[in-house]
């Protein structure tokens, strides 16, 4: 049974760690678009944790981190750039699944850093040919400051201090550590698992807990850099610059923590998410067909051992199959179960 | 006595090795190799290069005989004797070649009357199939080739989004990703087709 008590402040403050989840590459109705992630929050709101698309965050106090997820996402149509809803094609069958491999260390008081490595399979039956393959994804590195000395959980608001929110600045990047259209020895777009360029995200997280609920707000800004360009899929073409559209990726979140008797504590949230891409560039002229938008809503669940080491999660991001929702885009549902080992 | 000692300092040593340890060995070591592996296989975008490694020649195509979605077999000589050229596009029906088909539809081929468009759909297996998914997203005005065997596919190296453009000489003047329309507007223009 379920009962929700009072804790002592010491033990909830062990409760604040909170990966947000791998993020998500929707890729085209293939692999093409790998690599233009969507947040999926893997764990829900707990106290004092914070994240964004890009990276885990370490519990305050905490040292190490250690997570690993799974992504199961699957496709059903896309939106056309009018923002219409459009089927896949009769008969298809298109899956993309991600192992990811997540690190966190703390090198200083308010300091974090972070790192998450997928690995990438695609799975992609259509009526007329199906591909399998696997490889890297994007590899992203965060560096996260905590704005805060303290825990800002409370269970009750006494004072106008007992307000102040949890807020995380960080920045990360984006290694193009995946195959992409441009790496050696990538043949198709089925064989895509990542965007070929490097990106730097500027994030922001604000968070607030009042027992037992939690308010979260999450925000990311982030530029990809220009590359040049010498071959597409193994063939060489007649080099040129290319720089994907800026990023922007907004969330807001709800969520609820139980707790069992034994200290265990179960967290469920509910999030809506916004992503944006812009146009790009292409030997410095505007490349207006890589815009995009997608709008998502996401049901989390996180279980948490008695020691506070442990923590199992599982997400449910659902793209909306309706008109107006997104744009130039992938409709997907994307199931993530994972688990995160604490080390204080 | 000194066994003992001994004994007592593997068990210190041993007790450092918490669970957390290992699991620090054992994160480390997948993420060193993956990320080893990951340096090899990324290369060319980890260390991006703009040396142009084409070769001169250009490609000469064969002739090819394909079905469209309304079942009419056309032919690339054929299409040359009453075309200045031919554009292939690649589409598996995705957002991206949506957009790339939205744009060559509204703002190339009306420019270039003297060009024979045709989207090569090679994903769908079968010509009523095709035909669905172009009836679907809203092209049934384009000529699409229902590439059932991926013959086209095979013959221009292509994938999703290739554009390839074939002169009346059947040379290959362009055979590459579409991006933004502007390589194929500029061969397009070289051959004074509009």
């Amino acid at each position: 049974m379920i009962t929700l008590r009072p804790k002592s402040r010491s033990k909830l403050f062990d409760l604040n760690l909170k990966p947000i989840g791998p993020f998500l590459a929707a890729t085209i109705a293939s692999a093409a678009f790998t690599g233009m992630f969507v947040a999926t929050p893997a764990l829900a709101a707990s106290c004092c944790g914070g994240g964004s698309a890009t990276t885990l965050i370490l519990p305050k106090g905490a040292r190490h981190l250690y997570d690993f997820s799974i992504d199961i996402e699957s496709y059903d149509g896309f939106w056309n750039q009018d923002g219409e809803q459009v089927n896949d094609p009769a008969g298809s069958d298109l899956s993309q699944y991600r192992m990811n491999f997540g690190y966190a260390y703390r090198f200083a008081d308010n300091w974090q850093f972070s790192a998450i490595l997928p690995l990438v399979k695609n799975d992609n039956v259509y009526p007329g040919i199906s591909a399998q393959n696997t490889a890297l994804g994007d590899t992203t590195l965060s560096v996260w400051y905590e704005t805060f000395d303290q825990i800002t959980c409370v269970w009750q608001v006494n004072t106008f201090a007992d307000l102040r929110p949890a807020i995380y600045i960080g920045s990360s990047i984006l290694l193009p550590t995946g195959k992409s259209a441009y790496s050696d020895g990538v043949d198709n777009s089925f064989e895509v698992t990542g965007r070929g360029l490097y990106r730097w995200d500027a994030n922001l997280i604000v968070e607030k807990t009042i027992y037992p609920v939690t308010l979260n707000a999450q925000g990311s800004y982030g530029a990809y850099l220009e590359r040049p360009v010498n071959q597409e899929f193994d063939n060489a073409v007649e080099p040129y610059d290319k720089k994907l559209g800026d990023r922007r990726y907004l969330s807001a979140s709800v969520a609820y923590t139980y707790f069992f008797e034994d200290v265990d504590a179960l967290t469920v949230s509910a999030a809506i998410a916004d992503l944006r891409e812009g146009a790009g560039k292409i030997n410095g002229q505007s490349d207006p067909l890589t815009e995009m938008k997608k709008s998502s809503v996401s049901l989390s669940t996180t279980y948490e051992s008695e020691d506070k080491s442990w923590l199992l999660k599982g997400s449910w991001s659902h793209a909306i199959s309706k008109d107006d929702w997104g744009q130039s885009f992938p409709i997907t549902d994307i199931f993530t179960i994972g688990v995160s080992y604490v080390v204080r | 006595m000194l066994f003992d000692n001994l004994l007592r300092r593997k068990n210190r040593k041993s007790a450092r090795y918490t669970s957390g340890s290992r699991m620090y060995k054992i994160f480390t070591l997948i993420t060193a190799t993956l990320l080893a592996l990951s340096l090899q296989g990324c290369k060319e975008d980890l260390f991006p290069s703009d040396k142009d490694n084409r070769t001169e020649t250009i490609i000469t195509t064969v002739d090819f005989v394909a079905t469209t979605t309304l079942d009419e077999v056309i032919d690339l000589d054929a299409l040359l004797a009453e075309y200045d050229a031919v554009v292939l596009y690649y589409t598996m029906w995705c957002p991206l070649c949506d957009t790339h088909m939205s744009y060559i539809t509204s703002a190339i081929m009306p420019n270039y009357p003297q060009t024979a468009f045709l989207m090569v759909d090679y994903v769908s297996g079968s010509v009523s199939q095709s035909r669905r998914s172009q009836v679907e997203n809203g092209y049934q005005a384009l000529t699409v080739i229902a590439d059932s065997d991926q013959s086209l596919l095979d013959q221009f190296h292509a994938t999703m989004a290739t554009t390839v453009v074939i002169s009346q000489d059947k040379l290959v003047l362009l055979n590459e990703d579409f991006k933004n329309g502007a390589r194929l507007i500029d061969t397009l223009n070289t051959l004074g087709s509009q």
